[in-house]
């Protein structure tokens, strides 16, 4: 198992946040990070995100541009991340490449947004998909909706979504049935009404062949 | 002058009493005492456990949503906050897990889940 150093979670989130909505406020203040890390796991990662120096730039945007008046007077509360924290996250960026690259992950569980509803998965599972859902059986299947893939030692985020062909989680459709009977008995006293309808839930039930990491973070 | 109406009033004849009764009791084969056997206080029963049936399969999406929301307060508060402040941060973030998954991450993937926290202090 690879492991990485305690205490490295940083401002990478607060990096890639800024990165990202750079047109809002990216807000993250070394000193404020450093008292709330607990662990090392988290990495977060955006969509088009390619490399994390650029990040501090982005931070420099201004509440002041987004053209409201009211927003003219608010001081930015950020500051622009110490060169040590780069450092850090280029460390845990790095790290995290490697393992991925040596194959060293051990298992991976992935979180997979499917006819939606979200379900933590992992190599082997079974998963119920209730409602109508159009893959017919035998279809093998991937998932291209993922959350969040987590190893032992690290956790990919999505922001919402990972990278597509970032994750690889493929699935077999392996039995389309129906659930059992549900009765829906309606009826109003003294009114004369009453209505009994009978309903089947389409089920969908998938095998996770396998949940895999196929590129290294920040690999555009 | 031919009635083409007439045929429209006669109705099927409805099954025999037993036939008709034995759906209900079918539903009521598990109740004690003479709502069991007695067509009149089965029916009552009967239709009475259906409607509570409807409610309980409402009532119990509920129920799941409250039972992950006091599992992700007892998972913030071991980590010293709370849940309003890790919704507020993950939305912020634009991280979309629903609370099921985040639920199960405090439960199974316990440093996943501690890393939410200092992600949410951050912002």
């Amino acid at each position: 198992m690879m492991s990485l150093p305690r205490r490295l979670a940083t401002s990478l989130l607060g990096h890639v946040r800024s990165h990202i909505t750079s047109a809002t406020c990216g807000t993250s203040s070394a000193g404020k990070s450093a008292s709330v890390l607990w662990s090392c796991r988290t990495l977060s990662l955006a969509p088009g995100v390619s490399s994390c120096p650029s990040l501090v730039a982005s931070l420099r945007t201004s509440a002041a541009q987004l053209g409201s008046a009211s927003y003219q007077d608010v001081q930015p509360d950020y500051e622009v991340v110490a060169e040590t924290e780069n450092k850090i996250t280029a460390d845990v960026v790095s790290q995290v490449n490697r393992s991925i690259a040596d194959r060293s992950t051990g298992r991976l569980f992935a979180v997979v947004h499917i006819n939606g509803k979200q379900f933590k998965v992992t190599d082997g599972d079974l998963v119920v998909v209730q409602g109508q859902w159009p893959p017919a059986l035998g279809q093998q299947l991937r998932l291209e909706k993922v959350l969040l893939v987590g190893s032992a030692d690290f956790t990919l985020l999505g922001r919402p979504v990972l990278d597509r062909g970032m994750a690889a989680v493929e699935a077999t459709v392996i039995e389309k049935s129906l659930s059992h009977t549900k009765t829906i008995f309606r009826k109003k006293k003294r009114k004369n009404y009453r209505r009994i309808n009978f309903c089947r839930m389409p089920l969908t039930t998938l095998r996770i062949n396998s949940v895999r990491l196929e590129k290294t973070v920040d690999q555009s | 002058m031919v009635f083409l109406t007439s045929p429209a009033w006669i109705r099927a004849a409805k099954p025999d009493k037993f036939w008709r009764r034995r759906r209900t009791f079918r539903l009521s084969a598990h109740y004690f005492g003479r709502a069991r056997n007695c067509y009149k206080t089965a029916i009552i029963r009967v239709e009475k456990a259906l409607s509570y049936a409807l409610v309980g399969r409402q009532q119990k999406k509920k129920d799941m949503v409250q039972l992950w929301e006091q599992r992700l307060e007892a998972g913030c508060a071991e980590h010293g906050t709370s849940l309003p402040v890790l919704r507020q941060g993950l939305m912020r973030c634009n991280v979309l897990l629903n609370r099921k998954t985040l639920a199960d991450l405090a439960i199974w993937e316990p440093r996943t889940f501690k890393v939410r926290g200092s992600q949410l202090a951050m912002e």
